[in-house]
């Protein structure tokens, strides 16, 4: 179909980039999904998407200009009006500020070999077995499933030729009593569907909706939680989100110091609390090199081909490093730090799962997952969202029912002080940001006085 | 890249029509985007993107089936089609929800237009750049001005659409956003505000002034700014407030727009996006709000980010009731869930953000109507013995179900007997749908009337964004629960 493949773009975007160079990153990505509303199909799709992203290097008066463009490719035509699209660009931007010498590197062999293709055995499997699980009359089934794989080709004037392939998964199951005022849910993400236990979940959600039949009225406020390694999840990755040096430096941050500078070396908590990224984590690996087209506080185009190392932001409960770039680094004065696309939040005094921990809050609220999460303030990190499909209402240990749902306001960085308690880290799928970020392992926590401002009325 | 879309449809509909599909649609789209961001002056990004697909959905045995390629050859658009036939196929084997569409007249070879002065991806990055510019040096000479983040985004959608029935409908629109925060660093921590221009459907004219007051918004700023940070932190309980558009339109968009769609009411959102309060049984009984709330639904206003001359399955553009006197009478409808309230005809708000995805029922424009009186914002603030008068739109978020929300904002002036008296900071409003929009005392008239917007709601799995627009007045609330951020924090 194509006059060339996606790497030979690549190469040929280098080529006509000359002297100045740039990089070039070719993307195949070929996914499929089904979803399911009232026990039944709605849709399913099956697509692969392929795309090209030149960043073209300029040298324009005093330092070097940066433009981008991209767009699906067919020929060596297409190629070429991108390439003089992202040249134009960079002379119109000027002299970028994060300009620096990219990494040099060299081919891999694989480099020309072509995109991967999904397996789509294990969404086959999963929807047989909805099937199965669909046919029970006592509830109704929601959900959706997916597997993506992409392969991307990453080229840059300095050599490099590499190929990275990375696949991801996701199931949700949601079950609803039919009158609609029960509903839980169950998740899990990983890199293939093949380990999807369908019938695992049914019973979770079913054990959820089981619960609900008991309703206890709980008055907002101040509450002691534990929260699901899926919940802890959600707020973790905001907070790494917004844990960018340059940010902070600049006075702009939750971890920013009043007294200037950053708050790195603070102890927020002091539990043994781990938050750490690594490209290498057994079971969550990803591409351990910076590809950044385009530019931001936590990356730079210029740093594309750099290696990304297992990172600590949080080690046993300090502020360890904050996400830069080299450029953001340096005017932040402190190491650069890439970060991966991953998360691990642990406890080294964590023990058990979400179910052992609950026994040990002896009373409190356990909280299934989260939903809807944005930041009110920035200063303090208030975040605000919903609590979702099943606040179980914890009493000497054991589960006696379930409360109505919650608006929190809480700030993942405030809580941090306020962990009672802590499991071991698990595989979750993190349910609001699944979208974006679904490589997690996270410990479930207990918090004290964890803000739950005001009832909701939703199932 | 070049192509046909009347010749590549033509090859998909002769395959699907002669394998006896009961519909057969092909959609063609191309999606054009740029942006540019600056931060302190520094241009930051420029960059631009483009990407062009086809698809083809079919009804065969009472189900969907969907191919979608970017390979627009003609191996490519049968290889969409085939695949479409076969997915009806295996679909039918195990969907008990039957698919049958709401007639639509057929409109045959029709065009449409956004109409816009200057096209906005014709426009040189050095000339965008140099604007935005100088939006910098307007606002970073001040003071209390200690950051300034500026950025502009501007998008182009070209679709062609044919089916089995004869339409050929041709259409293209255009949209242009851009938007500067400034930041204040002081002994005390930080704050900032961002402009309240809302992205509209426009050209690049809009940037220029066409539609919005950009030099006086910028001049203002840095003051307003300066004065927030100055301002007192607002006390927690119950307060009457005054919302601006710029804000009001978000909680139209959470607590109405998505409310209002079908699709959840019937559950097919459920798992994600959630479900709405607003269910089927409720259509013109349910008291929604006060008696002079009046909202519709559209996707014909001038200049509206939704707007178009027919959906992604070839309706006509409409408008028509969702509230009236504060019941609600309508709901949001693609052609196939209309059909199962009983509807003779969907209100045309199908729709897909790119070719390979598949359309699923979207937000129309949602607009909350003008007052009869032509009361003004001073008129309205003239009305509060005490309260906020609430202008910007900044957090947001709603429950699953659509009761519970809570909103902030980027200005917020404390109105004592009827006359603003200065800023409060900390601001965080929160109430349950009915209640609110129940609390709506007065409305203003058509010259507080502004349409707002967002460019990226979100819906579906997987997950698609639409730009969306929202009319809306400034108008009057009374008693609604008024938190205080920081103390929320636990500050």
């Amino acid at each position: 179909m194509s006059e060339l493949t996606i790497s030979q773009a690549t190469e040929y975007a280098l080529e006509l980039l000359g002297k100045s160079g740039g990089i070039a990153v070719g993307e195949v990505n070929d996914s499929a999904n089904i979803r399911w509303a009232n026990s039944s199909l709605t849709t399913n799709g099956n697509s692969v998407e392929q795309s090209l992203s030149i960043a073209a290097f300029v040298p324009v008066d005093g330092g070097t200009a940066c433009g981008i463009a991209s767009g699906q490719i067919r020929t060596k035509d297409d190629v070429t009006k991108l390439v003089e699209k992202s040249k134009a660009s960079a002379l119109a931007a000027g002299v970028a500020e994060d300009a620096n010498e990219l990494t040099s590197g060299s081919a891999k062999n694989d480099f020309h070999s072509p995109a991967a293709n999904t397996d789509l055995t294990g969404l086959e499997q999963v929807s047989k077995n909805l099937g199965h699980i669909m046919q029970n009359s006592e509830s109704e089934y929601f959900g959706y499933s997916e597997i993506s794989t992409d392969t991307i080709y990453l080229a840059t004037s300095a050599g490099i030729r590499a190929r990275f392939e990375q696949s991801s998964s996701r199931f949700e199951l949601c079950a609803k009593s039919k009158d609609r005022t029960r509903s839980s849910w169950s998740g899990q993400s990983g890199i293939s569907l093949s380990d999807v236990d369908v019938s695992k979940h049914a019973k979770v959600v079913d054990q959820g909706l089981v619960h609900q039949l008991n309703k206890v009225d709980v008055a907002p406020g101040k509450h002691t939680v534990t929260l699901s390694p899926s919940a802890v999840a959600d707020l973790m990755i905001y907070l790494m989100w917004t844990a960018s040096a340059r940010e902070a430096a600049e006075g702009r941050s939750v971890f920013s110091s009043r007294a200037g500078g950053t708050r790195v070396g603070e102890q927020l908590t002091s539990r043994k609390f781990n938050l750490t990224s690594d490209p290498k984590f057994k079971g969550l690996e990803t591409i351990n090199q910076v590809i950044s087209v385009g530019t931001s506080t936590f990356a730079s185009t210029f740093d594309t081909g750099l290696e990304i190392p297992a990172v600590s932001l949080i080690k046993d409960g300090k502020l360890s490093a904050l996400g830069s770039s080299r450029y953001s680094a340096s005017q932040a004065k402190l190491p650069f730090t890439p970060l991966a696309d991953n998360i691990i939040v642990s406890d080294a005094n964590g023990e058990g799962d979400l179910s052992d921990l609950a026994a040990r809050m002896k009373d409190g609220l356990l909280i299934t997952c989260l939903w809807y999460i944005r930041e009110v303030d920035p200063q303090s990190l208030l975040l605000t969202g919903l609590t979702r499909d099943g606040v179980y209402v914890v009493a000497d240990g054991e589960i006696i029912g379930a409360a109505n749902n919650f608006r929190f306001n809480e700030s993942p960085v405030g809580m941090l002080n306020r962990i009672s308690d802590a499991g071991d880290a698990t595989f979750c799928l993190p349910r609001e940001w699944a979208d974006w970020f679904s490589r997690a392992k996270v410990a479930p926590l207990t918090i004290a006085d964890f803000n739950l401002s005001t009832k909701s009325d939703a199932i | 890249m070049n192509i046909n879309p009347e010749n590549l449809a033509a090859v998909a509909l002769e395959i699907v029509g002669s394998a006896g599909a009961k519909v057969g649609q092909v959609r063609v789209a191309r999606h054009d985007t740029r942006g540019i961001a600056l931060r302190d002056g520094q241009v930051e990004n420029v960059a631009s993107d483009s990407s062009i697909g086809l698809n083809v959905r079919v009804v065969r045995n009472g189900a969907w089936g969907f191919g979608a390629t970017t390979d627009l050859t003609e191996s490519g658009v049968r290889k969409a089609a085939n695949a479409a036939l076969e997915m009806a196929k295996v679909s039918s084997a195990v969907s008990t929800d039957l698919v049958d569409l709401a007639d639509e007249p057929v409109h045959g070879k029709v065009s449409w237009k956004l109409p816009v002065e200057i096209d906005p991806m014709q426009v040189p990055d050095s000339e965008v750049i140099a604007l935005l510019k100088s939006w910098h040096e307007k606002v970073s000479k001040h003071g209390a001005v200690h950051h300034v983040d500026v950025q502009a985004a501007m998008g182009k959608d070209i679709t062609f659409f044919a089916d089995l029935f004869g339409n050929e409908i041709s259409q293209e629109r255009d949209r242009t956003s851009a938007s500067l925060t400034a930041v204040h660093v002081g002994e005390n921590g930080f704050d900032d505000m961002r402009t309240c221009a809302p992205p509209a459907g426009r050209g690049y004219e809009y940037l220029l002034g066409t539609g919005w007051d950009w030099d006086e918004e910028l001049s203002r700023l840095p003051e307003y700014l300066d004065e927030k940070t100055k301002s007192p932190s607002v006390e927690a309980g119950l307060w009457d407030l005054v919302i601006d558009p710029t804000n009001l339109w978000l909680t139209i968009h959470e607590s109405i727009g998505h409310a209002t769609e079908l699709d959840r009411a019937l559950g097919y959102e459920a798992n994600y996006a959630g479900s709405s309060f607003a269910t089927i049984e409720k259509l013109n009984k349910f008291k929604y709000g006060s008696e002079i709330m009046n909202v519709t639904g559209d996707r014909n206003a001038a200049h509206g980010l939704s707007t178009v001359g027919f959906d992604d399955e070839g309706v006509a553009a409409q408008q028509w009731n969702l509230i009236k006197d504060g019941i609600l009478v309508g709901f949001q409808t693609d052609r196939n869930i209309a059909k199962k309230i009983g509807l003779t005809r969907s209100n045309g708000c199908a729709f897909a953000d790119s070719a390979l995805h598949v359309p699923i029922q979207r937000m129309p424009n949602v607009s909350l109507q003008p007052g009869k009186e032509d009361l003004t914002t001073n008129d309205l603030i003239a009305q509060v013995d005490r309260g906020i008068y609430i202008v910007g739109d900044k957090s947001w978020s709603i429950d699953m179900q659509r009761y519970n929300f809570q909103f902030t904002g980027q200005r917020f002036f404390e109105i004592r007997n009827g006359k603003i008296i200065g800023q409060l900071k900390d601001v965080v409003y929160q109430s349950k749908t009915p209640d609110f929009w129940g609390s709506m005392s007065a409305v203003g008239g058509k010259q507080t009337y502004l349409l707002g917007g967002a460019l990226n709601c979100g819906k579906g799995q997987p997950g698609q964004t639409a730009p969306v627009s929202h009319g809306s007045p400034s108008a009057v609330f009374r008693k609604i629960n008024v938190l205080n951020g920081r103390a929320e924090a636990g500050a």
